[in-house]
């Protein structure tokens, strides 16, 4: 039983840790929050309206 | 579609006066606003109501920095709109005006 409750703790350790970005991606997202405009690539997008 | 957040080229002169290239067609939005330029075919988002306030203002004033403090951008804030506008120049949204 007690196996059992470490196991779930454990995985549960692991979901928080996936759920977690990573440093580097972290990072990014702030810089992109910091970024007032964002340009859009809609080259070979024929026939979107 | 791709998107990517470009990275300005050049370093872009907050003292100089600019404005909206002709080509350039502007539609508001809630979150800013959409730019196309018909020549370039380029799609950019503003992604703030402010700098859409300043890419307006750009015609009207002597100096970009004047535009900014006109639509409102702090000392502080200043750094981060200089940098929109290096990446809308760079992707020629907006340009250099000859006043003579």
């Amino acid at each position: 039983m007690a196996e059992v409750t470490a196991l779930g703790t454990e995985q549960a350790g692991q979901a928080t840790a996936i759920a977690e970005p990573i440093g580097p991606v972290a990072d990014e997202a702030l810089l992109a929050d910091e970024l007032l405009v964002e340009e859009i690539s809609i080259d070979g997008m024929c026939g979107v309206y | 579609m791709s998107t990517k957040s470009a990275s300005p080229t050049a370093v872009f002169d907050l003292d100089r006066p600019w404005c909206l290239d002709r080509r350039v067609a502007v539609r508001p939005e809630p979150f800013g606003a959409l730019l196309y330029h018909f020549g370039t075919r380029r799609l950019t988002f503003l992604k703030d109501p402010t700098v859409l306030a300043v890419v307006r203002n750009l015609a009207e004033h002597p100096t970009a920095r004047s535009a900014c403090e006109s639509a409102g951008v702090t000392a502080q804030a200043l750094r981060a709109y200089e940098r929109a506008l290096a990446t809308l120049a760079g992707s020629e949204m907006i340009r250099e005006r000859d006043d003579l």
